[in-house]
């Protein structure tokens, strides 16, 4: 138990220490959220005007502005380690690789519910959505989501991290294997927004907690090897 | 293909008590060249040595791979015993390892890096550790001010303070000196020093030749990635048989 204990210490110090740099950072977090809100006034440019379009393409439309704005913050956060040999200082230190892995990816949570946490909102605002009593259901979708897209992203984050096109090669590693999440995320957010009127929000959310548990399970079981060189 | 003659160690392994480093019939390739070539090395507990060499020599690759950063392509490397291979988990605690690179995070304060590290070396009063480290390294003053605005020289020394975390038994400095100065360099110096004192393991990489070989017990020169001579105390090649390997190209 001490063990598990001073290993979630370690994910912990390494999650803050995350947090930190990028809270001081504050163009690069400014950015993500300003791109992920122009998508979102884009994807509504190209629907039109019509309130009803843009209603029912909300959520889809709220996801892929996540998932975009996702790339930016997991990328970035691995380049916080690349930017003077950290990674290699971090991979020397003695402590576990999966707790390595878990705390970039509780960084990466962390700053995903604060874009998702702004962007609702801003949907709500733009798109003229009525979140009403269906912020407690959302609150759980935002969340599945961001521990899916964090899991995902802070593998293939270190899987690119050395690349020189690591730009180009994330968005295609990551984007194929989020699919089920993206696909799963949208339907329980419109369920979410109308009521669950088929009664399928809770199965949509399962299969969300499903894929974070696979997803977190296999990246924490493989990123050491990322690590060695 | 051309060959070059290399040197294999015999099978003397067993040995009590286990020098602080030795290496075996150990190389290293990228791609088609080699970096190291077959270095048998062999250096005692409590020795300081001075890794000597032009660029491409493959002293930085000696370091890391003795350091867990970097695999073995052939042969073996040992740490007090430790197969870095097999078992780099039980070596990571015991090494402490300055690269080329500062390894430090730019938004960070220096005395927030030092804390990191002591957490991440398990210390269990990080605070206190990376205060005196600051204190050693004279940057106790800058302590609260973000790594982004400091210089080289100031990099190099907050780096140079976070070996000071931990207890390791084994000190890996990869040019150390770079970018101090002559405030730094004599820092280095005193480093030195006292880690010989203390009997801890020190293998120090450095085109300062003069400078750490007058500090070392003895000496390795190395280059096209084969270990040439050595000298001094606390440090010897091992007695080898010959084996082939890609030839080492210059540079790698």
């Amino acid at each position: 138990m001490s063990s598990l204990r001073a290993d979630a210490a370690v994910a912990w110090q390494i999650a803050r220490k995350d947090a930190l740099s990028e809270l001081r950072g504050r163009q690069a977090a400014g950015s993500t959220l300003f791109f992920a809100g122009l998508v979102l006034l884009l994807f509504g440019f190209a629907l039109g005007p019509d309130s009803r379009r843009l209603t029912e393409a909300s959520p889809g439309l709220l996801w892929l502005a996540i998932v975009f704005g996702s790339l930016l913050t997991v990328g970035r956060l691995h380049q916080l380690e690349a930017e003077d040999g950290a990674l290699e200082e971090l991979a020397r230190y003695p402590v576990e690789r999966y707790a390595i892995y878990l705390g970039k990816a509780l960084a990466g949570v962390a700053a995903l519910l604060v874009l998702g946490g702004v962007l609702l909102p801003l949907v709500a605002i733009l798109y003229g959505i009525d979140l009403g009593s269906a912020w407690p259901a959302l609150l759980v979708t935002l969340v599945l989501g961001a521990i899916g897209l964090a899991a995902v992203g802070t593998f293939y984050a270190g899987v690119t991290v050395r690349m020189q096109s690591r730009e180009v090669m994330l968005p295609l590693l990551m984007l194929p294997i989020v699919a089920p999440l993206l696909l799963a995320a949208v339907k329980a957010t419109s369920a979410a927004l109308l009521g669950d009127p088929l009664g399928d929000l809770a199965a949509w959310l399962q299969l969300l907690g499903a894929f974070d548990v696979v997803m977190l399970v296999a990246g924490a079981a493989t990123y050491g090897y990322l690590l060695e060189e | 293909m051309p060959q070059t003659t290399i040197y294999a160690a015999p099978r003397t392994r067993e040995q009590t008590p286990p020098p602080a480093v030795a290496t075996f019939e150990l190389a290293r390739l990228f791609g088609r060249s080699a970096a190291l070539a077959g270095v048998s090395l062999q250096v005692q507990v409590g020795s300081t040595v001075a890794l000597l060499g032009p660029n491409g020599a493959g002293k930085t690759t000696l370091l890391r791979i003795l350091a867990t950063s970097l695999r073995s392509s052939f042969g073996s490397a040992e740490v007090l015993g430790i197969d870095v291979n097999q078992r780099p988990d039980l070596v990571r605690g015991r090494v402490a390892y300055l690269s080329h690179a500062n390894g430090l995070y730019e938004d960070l304060t220096a005395v927030e890096n030092l804390r990191f590290a002591a957490s991440m070396l398990g210390i269990e009063e990080p605070r206190r550790a990376a205060a005196a480290a600051l204190g050693e390294i004279g940057l106790t003053a800058d302590a609260d001010r973000r790594v982004r605005g400091f210089s080289a020289g100031m990099r190099r020394r907050l780096a140079l303070g976070r070996l000071m975390l931990g207890n390791p038994s084994v000190i890996l400095l990869d040019e150390p000196h770079a970018a101090l100065d002559s405030d730094g360099m004599a820092l280095v110096d005193r480093l030195l020093i006292g880690w010989r004192d203390a009997g801890v393991t020190v293998l120090v990489a450095s085109h300062q030749a003069d400078r750490v070989t007058r500090l070392a017990d003895g000496w390795a020169r190395l280059d096209g990635g084969l270990l040439l001579e050595t000298g001094g105390t606390g440090v010897s090649s091992i007695a080898t048989q010959a084996i082939g390997l890609p030839a080492p190209v210059a540079g790698a």
